[in-house]
Formats: structure tokens, C-alpha cells, sequence
């Protein structure tokens, strides 16, 4: 099977973000960018059915300014991906936009050979988990988010997955190609061994050019705001435990108004 | 007449879910004094949905009765959808915060052209202009995004908007044509649906409470405190990843980085210090509370209320108090 | 020009030993520390990810970084935990004389298997009757046709309860002092060879650490490495390899216990606001940030010195002496910056002192590094 996992550099969690210089944006000086997490269990995701079928290639495309893209890929590679491709978008200043990221993904995969297509269901940083559906939708094919623990049914020549919808977990059966958005941390993502770390360094990178012409519609960010310090909580005080529920109920009911 | 603006229901069991009915509130805001607000819904039992949107005051309803999209991948909703919304000359589109609201704007983003936005918290359209706000990197940023183009789809976050005032009223169905659906989009095929668990999935992400507990129960045989305080709020539970990793609930309970991102409106942090990696998955919340028997920890940084004290003591008669108060 | 920025190989190097410093080691530091317990999954999986023969080329099945980025990896995973790191990086001391004098057949005969699979060795030279003093051995190396008998007894041996092959120095006749040793590999296995009960410490209590006896066990004469007579030799060159990465060891206690401090300091409220706002407190932090720098520094020097094809012995002399003191001293403070609760075992401060203070004894008491010091620098003035 031919899967295409797709990842996106990211801010570490540790990050302590700022303002930009424009205000549109956080500054990313000095920032380290890493393979975001739900990344990590969709590259993991991809490697367990490299594993499961036999003559499978797990090739990792991604598509934003280089040279983040080119860390990521390689730390994907270190992982056990086959293959890494960039769509360098440094110069195209889309990179802000998930859709114009899925339209530079759908153009690489035009010469990517596919059965299914890989990516976490959100990206920590925009949280706007829009790539998948955007893609599926480019690419002709179905695509479902929010999956845990995807299978390939050999003999019935299916994938098999579970999703989590609005009425509970959902059960589905489908056929390639497809595109799957996976949920974060529930197949605990192997950490890359060093040796393959090393051999990562000198993996080479194929580079594919983004897509020529307007990305209209899009939406474009305007303002990056950081909440205010929050002040520290509100301590009820009380002599007896009883004394504090009820105060307490009574602020979540006629002061917060959040109170069922 | 101003276009339509049109709100996307999502149907389960012949019922609209309430997550898309908080998304009529945002379309009457957006469309303006004027301008009508329609409905969408689709599936052998939209009609009988319909009626959900009436209630809510929103009379004139779009219905794809067919019943190929009960059970359909979201590629196949967003056909019907676009044929729809071009039916009725609209040009924006409100879905909930449903995990299927959000992936229908990102295929609208294609197949209709539109300018698109999830997890939105704030939406104003100004002379035209649709801007909205939205929580990013897991809360602990916000940004505000112009839609630009002459459609756009957005998603908003569940809880972010008071739920829709019931204004009961008439009702026109307007049946609406699927058309062709192509057959790579209907050939997923639905097996089974499992209900949530309450420590899990959208049972954790979309509740509007959530009470998570931490390494200050001392042990498994303590959590039930947890769960007997959710189960009085009718909220979720959760847990931080100290409970998790010593296995006294399964991973899935897990808020925080490596776990699940919440943001209710009511968030009950019991016997948990706040490590940064739990913050980052329940700082967005709307209302968060803490109970800790160590006034330093950090948890009482990001809490509204604090009650510093013996949760042991504190938990048990605080479920007491809600069970009284709601009269149960 | 100097270039103190590292690649971006060097920092996909850290990051992944910090990912593990920090998720697999530190979360179980103070139940190893508490229970002296050597937690063995932990080293399997250092063994796993390749953290564990860093020294060894790729060849024979190692990991193959220079000095330099062992140090890097030594550095994080210290700051996860001092004492599991000895035993992770005790196989480097271990197997440094065979990359040292070992021919080209006894490393394929010996490394290769030895590092295909999760196995430690143990680096057998301090003996009870003078650690310092490794010219004036005890422990015999009887020549009996093709083999050699060894006799006598080893002292504080890092994983030598656990290890499947030693690297052991012995003398052929003590009168010839230094002059007399050789070097020998010999496995668990060999007849004679008994390591003792793991010793009660002080510290480094992830670590474990006996006395290994030697009651006539036979070794082949292909076993010994180089020159019957070189054993002295090859310790010390050895010693110059493995001295940098223990300051790197150090650095990363002292860095560990400055974020303690740093961050207890701003949340710690005193005369109505944090210490961090204390003049005295921010005196301890900024000297011991400095110490901390000095320490990184002079390690990634003495590892750039040597990595450049140099001896290095003053500089890794100077880094090892200097970090070590300076995590003993910057641990020192980060407990009395905690005050009462840094003594006390619920906090994790008072474990960096306990670690911190092995650093400045073990590979080269810090005495005999300034003796070593002053030799190098006195003989550019002579």
C-alpha cells in the first residue's frame, strides 16, 4: 500500500509565544518548530500498516516554509518513513492559510502515488483541522477525522477504523483511497533511535513547487492576541466544608452563570 | 432581498443536534435584523428535524430528504449542502461545533468556494466583511481572521455561544434535490455506533462540564469522588495524566497535552496541582475551579474560584450541595 | 571562527536524549534513588534508542558520535538522572580500551556480538587498596603459557552485578610499578570470576556498584589488549576519552538543580513576595547560572580539543574538575535557596547534592585532576 502521511512543523509545546512584529501573527524568533502532535500518531498510524502489509512505502509530504518543513521530514524519516517530500510555501505567504496548505499538498500528491492519505485531524498550533477535508474534497475522496485505531482488512481489501461523532464512537468500513484524520496520542508514537536520527540527516528531500495562481477564497489573520494574566482564583473562605459548597454553588449559579 | 444566511443541522435519530441549534443564534447575529435565517438538514427523517429549527424560530428550512445521507461520509453532506446553499442563493453558512460541522466547512472550503473558519468564538459582519475570533494553540492565543471572497462557511466552538432561545414557530419545508452522489464518496459504509463513554471522547471534548481529578485522591479507590460530584453536574470526567499513568483510569480520561483539549463552560480541577501540561489542555475554559489542599499550587494561577482545603472533605459535600440546589 | 551554535543534527541528537532524560528516566529518578533500585527496562531501552554505546563506530554495532555529541546526550540525560546515566554510559569506559588497543580481530570478535544485543561491561581498574594510585596495582596477571591467570580483587566497579564482560587490568609483577600492567577483556562466564554485592551509596543509587574478585580465572593470552606492559597506558588514554563526558554529566546535575531553584524561587512567597525578588536569592541564581555556562563551556572545549585530534589532557582535566565542583556547589545552593524543604527527601534538590558529589571522586578524584592540572600548565613555564 502506498500511504502518504502529511505533517506540519509546529511551535513546541513549551513554547512561551509573543506577539509578532505585525501583530497578525506570534513571533517566531527563536522558535523551535516541531512535528505537531497529532502528527506524531498519524506518522505512527502509517508505520504500524507499513508494518501490517507487506510492500507498503510510507512516504511523508509537507507543505509550509522551509527549512521547518525540512526537520519535521526528517525527524518522520528517523521514524521509518520511506520517502519525504517539501512543498516549500516560504515565498508563496500561505502558509498561514490550512486551505492553501491543502491545495499545495493536493498538488504534490498529483505525482505521489496514493491509497491513502494520513494526517492529524488538527494541527496544535491554528487548531483549525481543516487540511483533511479540504483534501479529500481536492482529491476526490472521502475523508474522515477524530479517527482512533485504523486497520487494513486484507482479505476484504478495506480499511477499518473507528471515529468519534456527535452520537458516540462510530465503526466504519472503507475503501483506498481515502484520507484520515487522526486523533492525538492513543497509539503512543515510537521515539526515533539514534542511529536513525544520524541516517535521517542524509535523507534526501525531494522539493515540489507549490501550486501556481490566486488561492482565493482564503481567510487571512489579522490580529494575535495573548489572554490577559489570569488574576489567580477568587479563595472562598469557610469554616465549615459545607460553608464552602454552598458558597461556592451559589457564585457558580449568580455570578458566573454556569451553574446546570 | 439579502442572501439567506444558512445553518447546517446535523441530524441523529430524527433530532437536530444542539451543538448546530447554538450556531442559530450566530446566523441571526451575522444575517442582521432583516435578512432571513434558514436551515439545513438532511436524511430520511429531515423532515421530522425540521421541526427542531422551527422551534427556534427558524421557519424556512432546507430538506434532503434521502435517505443515503443517514449514515454518510461527510464528502457526500457537503454535496447536498452546496447544492443547497446554491438552491437558495446563500452566502454563509453556520454549522455547530460538532467533529462533523468543523469537517464540513473544510470541504466547503473546496466544493463551494468558500472562505472558511472553525472553532469560532466570535463572528461580526461589517459592511460586508466577516471576521471572526478564534482560540489557537490550545488556548493560550486567540486570533481574529478576515474571510475574504463572496462565500464563506464557518464552524463555531461548541459552548461559546449561549445556547438559542425556544421561539416556537411556523414552519416551510422546501425540499431540495441531492442530485448525483458520486459513488467514491458513498462507498464508506457505517457498521456500528458505540455510546460514548463518559471519561472519553466527545463525552470529554464537547461536555459543557467537565471535573477532572488528580494525583491529590491518593489512589483508584478514591476517584469515585470524581465521578460522584460529575455525575451531580451532569458533566464529564477527566483526569490529569498522574491518574492516567499510574493507571487509576485509562488513558482516554487524560486532559492536557498528551491527552485531551477541553474547554467547557464549567472546568473542576479536584486535587490537581496544575502542571503546565494540564493547563494548555483546560486553560480555555470558561469557568474553571480548583480544590487543593496546597494553596501554592499552580492551578490556583488559571482558576476563577479556589477552595483551598481537604478535597476529601470538601468534594463529598460540594455534591451534597449541588444535589440540593437541583433539587435531586 | 568559534561557532558555539550546534547543528541541527546535534540538536535532533539532544532533543531525542532530552525526550528521554525526561519522560522514561526522571519521572522514575526518585523511587530508583529512594529504593537503590537499578532499573534495568530503563537501560534496555537506552540500549534500544542507540543511547548506550555511544562511543563504539557504527561498524561494531555502536552508535559512533564524537566526544562532543556525547557530550550533549550526556548533558540531558544527567538532567534526567545522574546515576542512571553512569550506568547508561559505564559500557563508554568499558569499552574504550578495546577501540583503544584492541586489533582489529578482537574488536569484531569481541564488540560486535557484545553490542548487537542490550549488555553491559564494567571497567575494571580502582582497587581497595588505592583508587587514585592506579599505577600500584595488586591484582595479578600470571603468564602460563597461551593464558593468563588473574588474581585479586576490584573495588567500586559500576555495573559489574550486571555485566557481561570486563575490561580488567592487572600487573605481571607489581615491582615493575605502572610498567607491569596489562589489559585484558574477560567475560562473565570465565571460571573464577565473582562480582560482589551492590554496594549501599550514597548517591548515583540507579547505579550499581561492587567489588568483582578474580580467583585464578584463565584468559586467553588473544584476550589481552595490546602489548603485555601497555595496561597502563591504555587506562590513562582511556580516562582522557571518558573524563569530558563525566563534566558533561556534572553540567547537566548543576543545570537541573538551577531550574529547580530558579522556578521554586518564583513561586515561593516570603515578606509578602516571591524570593525570586530577594536580592540574596538572586545572587545564588545568577552565580550559579554562571558556574552552570563555565561548566557547559569548558566541557564542550575540552570535547572540541579532543575531537580535533588533540590529547587534550589539561582541558578535560580543567572540565571535569570545574564541572564537578560546580554542580556540588550549584546543587549546595539550590537547596539552601529552597531552605527547609530542600533538605527534605519529598523534594527533589537534596538527591542532586548526594549525585553531584560523586562526580567530584569518581574517573580521577578531583585532587589528582589538579595534580594533573598543575603538571600540564607548570610544564609551560619550566
Amino acid at each position: 500500500m502506498e500511504i502518504v502521511v502529511c505533517v506540519k512543523p509546529i511551535p513546541e509545546a513549551e513554547t512561551r509565544l509573543r506577539v509578532g512584529a505585525d501583530g497578525t501573527t506570534f513571533d517566531a524568533e527563536g522558535v523551535k518548530f516541531v512535528l505537531a502532535g497529532y502528527d506524531e500518531s498519524a506518522v505512527e498510524q502509517a508505520l504500524l500498516l507499513k508494518e501490517a502489509i507487506p510492500g507498503s512505502r510510507v512516504h511523508v509530504i509537507s507543505a509550509g516554509p522551509s527549512p521547518r518543513t525540512d526537520e519535521v521530514l526528517r525527524a518522520s524519516v528517523a521514524l521509518g518513513c520511506d520517502l519525504a517530500t517539501c512543498v516549500d510555501l516560504s515565498s508563496a505567504n500561505s502558509a498561514a492559510d490550512p486551505i492553501a496548505i491543502a491545495r499545495a499538498l493536493a498538488s504534490a500528491l498529483a505525482t505521489v502515488p496514493h491509497d491513502l492519505v494520513l494526517c492529524g485531524k488538527q494541527a496544535g498550533d491554528d487548531e483549525a483541522g481543516l487540511v483533511a477535508p479540504a483534501l479529500g474534497e481536492l482529491l476526490g475522496v472521502p475523508d474522515f477525522g477524530y479517527v482512533v485505531d485504523l486497520r487494513w482488512d486484507a482479505a476484504r481489501k478495506l480499511l477499518k477504523f473507528q471515529r468519534w461523532g456527535e452520537s458516540g464512537l462510530e465503526l466504519w468500513e472503507a475503501p483506498t483511497p481515502c484520507v484520515i484524520g487522526l486523533q492525538q496520542a492513543w497509539n503512543d508514537p515510537r521515539t526515533a533511535k539514534l542511529p536513525a536520527i544520524l541516517k535521517s540527516r542524509k535523507a534526501p528531500i525531494a522539493r515540489a513547487a507549490p501550486p501556481a495562481g490566486p488561492t482565493s477564497p482564503s481567510s487571512r489573520p489579522e490580529r494575535f492576541e495573548l489572554p490577559p494574566p489570569r488574576l489567580g482564583a477568587r479563595l472562598i473562605e469557610y469554616k465549615t466544608p459545607q460553608e464552602a459548597a454552598e458558597k461556592l454553588v451559589k457564585l457558580l449559579r449568580e455570578e458566573a452563570k454556569v451553574f446546570p | 432581498m439579502t442572501p439567506p444566511v444558512l445553518v447546517f443541522g446535523e441530524v441523529h435519530e430524527g433530532r437536530v443536534a444542539s451543538a448546530s441549534l447554538e450556531a442559530i443564534a450566530v446566523a441571526r447575529e451575522l444575517a442582521g435584523p432583516s435578512d432571513p435565517v434558514i436551515g439545513f438538514v438532511a436524511g430520511s427523517r429531515g423532515e421530522a428535524a425540521a421541526a427542531d429549527f422551527a422551534r427556534f424560530g427558524v421557519g424556512r428550512v432546507l430538506v434532503a430528504e434521502d435517505p443515503r445521507l443517514d449514515a454518510a461520509p461527510v464528502g457526500a453532506i457537503a454535496h447536498a449542502v452546496t447544492a443547497a446553499a446554491r438552491s437558495s442563493g446563500s452566502s454563509l453558512l453556520v454549522a455547530g461545533g460538532t467533529t462533523f460541522g468543523r469537517e464540513l466547512v473544510g470541504r466547503l472550503a473546496v466544493r463551494w468556494e468558500a472562505a472558511v473558519a472553525t472553532g469560532v468564538t466570535e463572528a461580526t459582519r461589517v459592511d460586508g466583511t466577516l471576521r471572526v475570533r478564534r482560540a489557537i494553540f490550545g488556548g493560550r492565543a486567540s486570533e481574529t481572521r478576515r474571510l475574504e471572497g463572496e462565500r464563506s462557511a464557518i464552524a463555531i466552538r461548541p459552548h461559546a455561544f449561549p445556547p438559542p432561545v425556544e421561539r416556537p414557530g411556523a414552519l416551510a419545508i422546501e425540499r431540495v434535490a441531492t442530485g448525483d452522489l458520486p459513488a467514491s464518496l458513498m462507498a464508506p459504509h457505517r457498521t456500528e455506533v458505540k455510546a460514548p463513554d463518559r471519561g472519553a471522547g466527545p463525552g470529554l471534548t464537547d461536555a459543557a462540564i467537565v471535573v477532572s481529578g488528580g494525583r491529590g485522591l491518593r489512589g483508584p479507590s478514591e476517584f469515585h469522588l470524581v465521578e460522584d460530584l460529575a455525575a451531580s453536574l451532569d458533566a464529564a470526567v477527566g483526569a490529569s495524566r498522574a491518574v492516567t499513568d499510574a493507571g487509576w483510569r485509562p488513558a482516554s480520561f487524560q486532559v492536557g497535552q498528551t491527552g485531551k483539549a477541553v474547554s467547557p463552560q464549567l472546568y473542576i480541577a479536584v486535587g490537581i496541582s496544575g502542571a503546565i501540561q494540564h493547563l494548555v489542555g483546560m486553560v480555555s475554559s470558561r469557568v474553571i475551579v480548583a480544590i487543593n489542599s496546597d494553596a501554592g499550587a499552580p492551578i490556583f494561577k488559571v482558576a476563577d474560584y479556589g477552595i483551598v482545603g481537604d478535597l476529601f472533605e470538601i468534594v463529598p459535600a460540594l455534591t451534597a450541595e449541588v444535589r440540593r440546589a437541583r433539587g435531586r | 571562527m568559534p561557532d558555539f551554535a550546534l547543528t541541527s543534527e546535534q540538536e535532533s541528537l539532544r532533543d531525542m536524549a532530552r525526550k528521554f532524560a525526561r519522560t522514561e528516566m526522571a519521572p522514575h529518578a526518585a523511587e530508583c534513588d529512594r529504593a537503590g533500585r537499578f532499573p534495568e527496562e530503563i537501560y534496555r531501552k537506552a540500549y534500544d534508542l542507540g543511547l548506550m554505546n555511544l562511543n563504539v563506530p557504527s561498524d561494531y554495532g555502536g552508535s559512533g558520535l564524537s566526544l562532543f555529541d556525547q557530550c550533549l546526550i550526556v548533558e540531558e540525560l544527567a538532567y534526567g538522572c545522574g546515576g542512571m546515566t553512569t550506568s547508561i554510559i559505564a559500557n563508554c569506559l568499558a569499552l574504550e580500551p578495546i577501540l583503544l588497543a584492541g586489533t582489529p580481530e578482537q574488536r569484531t570478535r569481541v564488540l560486535s556480538p557484545f553490542c548487537a544485543s542490550y549488555q553491559l561491561a564494567a571497567f575494571c581498574l580502582t582497587e581497595p587498596s588505592g583508587g587514585s594510585d592506579a599505577g600500584n596495582l595488586r591484582t595479578r596477571a600470571r603468564r602460563d603459557g597461551d593464558h593468563y591467570v588473574l588474581t585479586g580483587e576490584k573495588c567500586f566497579i559500576t555495573n559489574a552485578p550486571h555485566a557481561s564482560l570486563y575490561t580488567v587490568f592487572a600487573t605481571g609483577d607489581p615491582n615493575l610499578r605502572h610498567k607491569g600492567i596489562s589489559a585484558f577483556m574477560v567475560p562473565r562466564s570465565a571460571e573464577g570470576l565473582t562480582p560482589g554485592k551492590d554496594e549501599e551509596k550514597m548517591g548515583h543509587r540507579a547505579s550499581s556498584t561492587s567489588t568483582v574478585r578474580f580467583d585464578g580465572v584463565r584468559v586467553p593470552a588473544s584476550d589481552r589488549l595490546g602489548a603485555e606492559g601497555d595496561g597502563f597506558s591504555i587506562a590513562m588514554r582511556t580516562l582522557d576519552q571518558t573524563r569530558t563526558p563525566i563534566g558533561a554529566l556534572a553540567t547537566g546535575i548543576a543545570q537541573a538543580a538551577l531550574d529547580h531553584a530558579a522556578r521554586y524561587s518564583l513561586k515561593r512567597e516570603t515578606f509578602g513576595k516571591p524570593i525570586s525578588e530577594h536580592q540574596a536569592i538572586q545572587i545564588k541564581l545568577a552565580n550559579m547560572a554562571q558556574s552552570v555556562r563555565a561548566a557547559r563551556l569548558l566541557t564542550w572545549f575540552s570535547a572540541w580539543t579532543i575531537d580535533s585530534g588533540h590529547k587534550g589532557t589539561l582541558e578535560s582535566s580543567i572540565a571535569k574538575c570545574f564541572a564537578s565542583d560546580a554542580a556540588l556547589h550549584v546543587a549546595d545552593e539550590a537547596i539552601q535557596t529552597f531552605g527547609g524543604y530542600g533538605y527534605m527527601k519529598e523534594y527533589p534538590v537534596e538527591k542532586l547534592l548526594r549525585d553531584a558529589k560523586l562526580t567530584q571522586i569518581y574517573e580521577g578524584a578531583n585532587e589528582i585532576q589538579r595534580t594533573v592540572i598543575a603538571r600540564e600548565l607548570l610544564r609551560d613555564y619550566a
